[in-house]
């Protein structure tokens, strides 16, 4: 290397790195040779700092330079997009904008959300990947003070149903999802927090970069509301939890860029290693110093492992640091100093407190069998200085480290799908097209992976995942907790996401998002209050990739504003491309967040009796682009649905307004396969018949009537005495659609037929069969 | 004894997890539930957190994964038990005090030798098992429940027999085996069976309603002198109505089906 490396003469493994004259040829072998991720420009900027301190850096120092300016911790491509769309938007019930959003629940306490991805660790080693996000996602709503009580897992994956060409270095969808799904349970089981509902997205475009998203609700009392910064300088830093070893290094890196056929191998070592039996007394432990207030503030350790956390609180207070890094306690020895500033070792948090708490505080933790080690201490000025024995290895600018790198990328913006050019399919039978829309795995029963995660244990889960007689359960829209024991408030909680709309029509695709968590939460009865977002997208240096980001952000980002409504947490992954190149479908994933006063008046999706009206809420309208029904049978472009938020604000004041009156027995979000699919569901998990026609609904063609994905609908069941009391408050916003009748689903316009036990079987054992059968 | 009288000792150590929802079950029927590390019991915490077994009228076992479970379920923390508070926990059960232990806290007290327990209070070895459930997953489910006992059991003392119970299970390890071939009719002699998984309409269950594939259907059992009770289904997620799978499909009362295990419990200390 031309950059002169030489080893300090320390009982420790220390290199300074002589870089003030390198060339830039010099630099972007440097980059790549200490896998720092760097580009030459950055490499550059880094050069002249260190000329104007007139010295050259150490190993730790690069390394750390790594960390924060990864895309993955500092946004470098995505923020200017995310401050024109997304960060701006606020209401006076966000109570917090921390590691996780924080929200008013009622006068007493807040509820936190967060979703984040672990989308690069799961395809190379999906069980321990897909378990470390669900630490990763718990701490960063534990060192908000609140206690966890639901996990959300919407996953992508290539297509399980059939034989798919795996590039190199890619393994197939069906062991990833398998492995993935014990990652899950095991770590969410062991844990003691429900998954309580989640999504799976099956497409030949996530073959080769599978998505992980990890969503966290929690609860605090709002005196407890906890900072994730220093009260000041003065205080000490206390690590705590697991202890320091060699994996998870270069998370953040590899987070950062593109797979490669080589991932596997070159990359093990990113992924980190989880321990839920730490994590749960950590949670106690931390919530026990936070809740006497003997601490002042508490983040986790994420990406970037101490080299984030500890500059981070820091600078949020306003101050700097000193850290004794032979302090911190480590898995193994030998690890360099750069190792153990970089590392992101599972099951760590970091507190700080004033000096006279430490005792008080290292007594809490001790009680629980946690470690717990003061290994820094806050100082006036804004700068981080590293210490081994004593001597000065690390002696940086906070706000030069921090700040980060950010960049206007060029964007080109994808065409949207439309009219143009449309190929309706040919459908022969509906009621063989019904059934194979039922039991397409992104349609079908999820049984297999539902009942293996505890969704009931704290006691608070309301409504299930899944709704309907007793094993024998359809599916279900939004989940719903009691969060606060002995209080009747509800937290209902849903996934939005279509890949397909987004891929279409990128804009539409990112509004579709909010619409569907929003008619899920709507679903159970409750008021869509919070979204929290995870932005999985491909390589953003590619100008059509940004376009496709840029776009969706625009469009959920314009859905939350206009309903009033903040996005208080998110995360953005990039570089999601696989080996060749081949990208994922644009995924803006949401997690919705509902509030309802009583959960009692909650209504679930199952059919009821017999003898009841079937009715559509909202407009159903000739938008066939990206649906089911075009991507099974073979149908071309098509208009993207459309969300018109005035509209669905009218309609979920409606229909929650007719809930809330007590006239609707079930209700079910309208979305992939359209009325066809969402009544037949609601057949499914009622064990009773329907007769529909569509007749009564504007629009020409049955078809597009039956099968069009349009935003903004419900199918709700009313009983005939309430229907004019209903048809009333609904305005002129819903149209009759048939009856609960028999034991089979008759669609009067062309007789079509589809029989109850066939829709079961259809929908309830394709994923069983692919994944491993009932015992 | 007076409801607000009774002190429940919740046990914990890291990796249980259940606490919580077990110390409201106790509560919601009027008893004083405190949740307390296995560490405070055996004097391994400062002197204002210490607690003695002796001092509480109840004792639970909540459900989780305690110790990882990295070995059989329940062994590492049953091991820990035995080392450190064996004696006072014998002693409890001699004094006919309530012990539940509840999924994974069934899985301790068999690991502890207090269930089945046919011969003496505790035996040395345990002398039965929770197996691996026949589907080799862990199965989050709803199951029912139907009281088999004769009497013997205190908590069932108020549930009529026959009645069943819906009570929801969430295990991997739930399939009650014993080596010795009379196990179930032992069981049934000694009067020691107490809660079958049934059919809703109360005939034999098969999977799914038997969860696990344990022999004869059974999900819990007692000691002999009938103060000791394991079950893997969870009673206390259903202390009221609305964490029912299925109340959204109709209900009669607004109590959840586990509330009348707890229930039991307390009638008998009010006749102590």
């Amino acid at each position: 290397m031309t950059c002169g490396m030489s080893r300090r003469d320390a009982p420790f493994d220390l290199c300074d790195i002589s870089i003030r004259d390198a060339s830039d040829e010099d630099l972007v072998k440097l980059s790549a040779d200490m896998s720092l991720g760097l580009s030459a420009d950055e490499m550059r900027t880094i050069r002249d700092y260190f000329a104007k301190e007139g010295r050259d850096p150490t190993d730790v120092e690069l390394q750390a330079l790594g960390q924060a300016w990864s895309e993955h911790c500092c946004y470098k491509s995505s923020k200017p997009i995310l401050k024109e769309f997304v960060f701006g938007l606020d209401n006076d019930r966000v109570l917090s904008k921390g590691d996780a959003g924080v929200m008013i629940f009622d006068d007493d306490y807040g509820y936190a959300l967060r979703i984040e991805s672990h989308n690069h660790p799961s395809a190379v080693e999906p069980y321990g990947g897909a378990a470390t996000g669900i630490g990763g996602i718990l701490r960063d709503v534990v060192c908000m003070g609140a206690q966890p009580i639901g996990l959300a897992d919407p996953l992508c994956f290539g297509p399980i149903d059939r034989e798919v060409d795996l590039p190199p270095g890619v393994k197939s969808p069906r062991y990833l999802m398998s492995g993935v799904v014990s990652g899950i349970r095991d770590y969410g089981n062991r844990v003691g927090i429900p998954t309580i509902t989640g999504g799976f997205f099956f497409d030949e475009k996530y073959t080769g970069n599978c998505l992980v998203n990890v969503a966290c609700l929690g609860i605090v009392a709002r005196e407890d509301l906890a900072r994730n910064y220093a009260g000041g300088p003065g205080e000490v830093m206390i690590l705590i939890g697991g202890k320091t070893g060699r994996d998870g290094i270069h998370g953040v890196n590899f987070a950062s860029a593109d797979l490669t056929a080589t991932s596997d191998e070159d990359s093990r070592g990113a992924v980190q290693l989880g321990d839920p039996i730490m994590k749960e007394p950590v949670m106690h432990a931390c919530f026990e110093v936070n809740a006497r207030h003997l601490i002042t503030g508490m983040k986790d350790l994420g990406g970037g492992g101490l080299s984030c956390v500890v500059g981070e609180m820091a600078l949020d207070a306003g101050c700097g640091a000193d850290v004794d890094l032979e302090k911190v306690p480590l898995k193994e020895p030998g690890l360099a100093p750069w190792e153990i500033w970089v590392s992101e070792s599972q099951e760590r948090m970091m507190c700080t407190c004033k000096p006279e708490n430490v005792d008080e505080v290292l007594a809490v933790f001790d009680m629980w069998d946690v470690p717990a080690t003061p290994i820094a201490r806050t100082t006036v000025e804004k700068r981080t200085r590293l210490f081994w024995n004593g001597e000065k290895i690390f002696d940086m600018d906070l706000e030069f480290l921090t700040g980060g790198p950010v960049y206007n990328r060029p964007y080109e913006l994808p065409t949207p799908s439309s009219k143009d050019g449309e190929v309706f399919p040919e459908i022969e039978d509906d009621c063989e097209a019904i059934l194979a829309m039922l039991s397409d795995p992104n349609v079908a029963s999820k049984e297999w992976a539902i009942r293996q995660y505890d969704h009931e244990v704290r006691a608070s889960t309301v409504i299930h995942p899944m709704v309907g007689p007793l094993n024998e359960t359809g599916p279900g829209d939004a989940s719903v907790l009691r969060p606060v024991p002995g209080r009747m408030k509800g937290l209902a909680a849903a996934i939005g996401c279509n890949p397909w709309f987004a891929e279409a029509d990128p804009y539409r695709g990112g509004m579709a998002a909010i619409d569907e968590a929003c008619r899920n939460i709507v679903a159970v009865g409750a008021r869509p209050d919070a979204f929290t977002d995870c932005l999985n997208f491909g390589n953003p240096e590619k100008p059509e990739r940004l376009g496709e980001f840029r776009e969706a952000v625009r469009g959920l980002g314009e859905a939350a504003r206009d309903l009033g409504l903040p996005i208080p947490s998110g995360n953005v992954s990039l570089y999601n491309e696989a080996p060749g190149g081949h990208h994922i479908l644009p995924t803006p994933m949401i997690l919705g967040c509902g509030l309802i006063d009583d959960v009692r008046k909650c209504i679930t999706a199952d059919f009821k009796r017999l003898g009841s009206i079937i009715m559509v809420v909202g407009e159903t309208r000739d938008e066939m682009g990206g649906s089911l029904l075009f991507r099974k049978f073979g149908g071309e472009k098509g208009e993207v649905p459309e969300t018109d938020i005035p509209r669905l604000k009218r309609l979920m004041d409606e229909l929650l307004q007719a809930m809330d009156e007590g006239l609707v027995i079930s209700c079910h979000d309208c979305s992939d396969g359209g009325i066809a699919v969402a009544v037949a569901e609601m057949c499914i998990s009622g064990h009773i018949g329907a007769e529909i026609d569509t007749s009564a609904m504007p629009g020409e063609d049955f078809r597009v009537k039956l099968y069009s994905e349009s935003c903004s609908r419900w199918i709700v069941e009313v009983d005939g005495a309430d229907v004019s009391r209903f048809m009333q408050i609904m305005n002129g916003d819903a149209f009759p659609l048939g009856i609960t009748k028999g034991d089979r689903l008759l669609i009067k316009d062309n007789g079509t037929e589809v029989p109850l036990d066939e829709m079961i079987k259809a929908w309830s054992e394709p994923v069983w069969n692919i994944m491993g059968g009932k015992a | 004894m007076r409801p607000e009288d009774v002190r429940v000792c919740v046990m914990r150590i890291e990796g249980t997890n259940c606490e919580d929802e077990m110390a409201r079950a106790f509560n919601a029927v009027g008893a004083d539930a405190e949740k307390v590390h296995l560490k405070q019991l055996i004097g391994q915490a400062p002197s204002g957190l210490r607690r003695s077994l002796e001092d509480y009228d109840v004792l639970a076992f909540p459900g989780g994964f305690s110790a990882g479970d990295y070995v059989r379920a329940g062994a590492l923390f049953a091991a820990r038990i035995k080392a450190s508070l064996g004696p006072q926990i014998k002693a409890f059960v001699e004094a006919e005090k309530p012990v539940i232990g509840i999924c994974n806290g069934f899985q301790i007290l068999v690991e502890l030798g207090l269930l089945p327990a046919f011969e003496g209070t505790m035996t040395d070895c345990p002398t039965a098992a929770l197996y691996t459930n026949d589907s080799g997953r862990f199965e989050c489910r709803p199951t029912v429940l139907r009281n088999d006992n004769n009497g013997k059991c205190l908590f069932t003392s108020e549930i009529p027999k026959r009645k069943t119970l819906t009570i929801p299970s969430a295990h991997a390890e739930g399939k009650l085996m014993s080596s010795d071939p009379d196990f179930v009719q032992r069981l049934e002699d000694n009067d020691q069976v107490v809660f079958r998984y049934v059919r809703p309409d109360g005939s034999d269950a098969d999977y799914p309603w038997n969860p696990n594939g344990s022999p004869s259907d059974i999900a819990g059992i007692c000691n002999p002198a009938g103060n000791v009770l394991g079950m893997m289904p969870h009673p206390e997620r259903v202390i009221d109505r609305f964490t029912h799978a299925d109340w959204t499909r109709g209900y009669v009362t607004e109590e959840g089906d586990g509330k009348c295990i707890f229930q039991s419990v307390m009638k008998h200390l009010e006749r102590m």
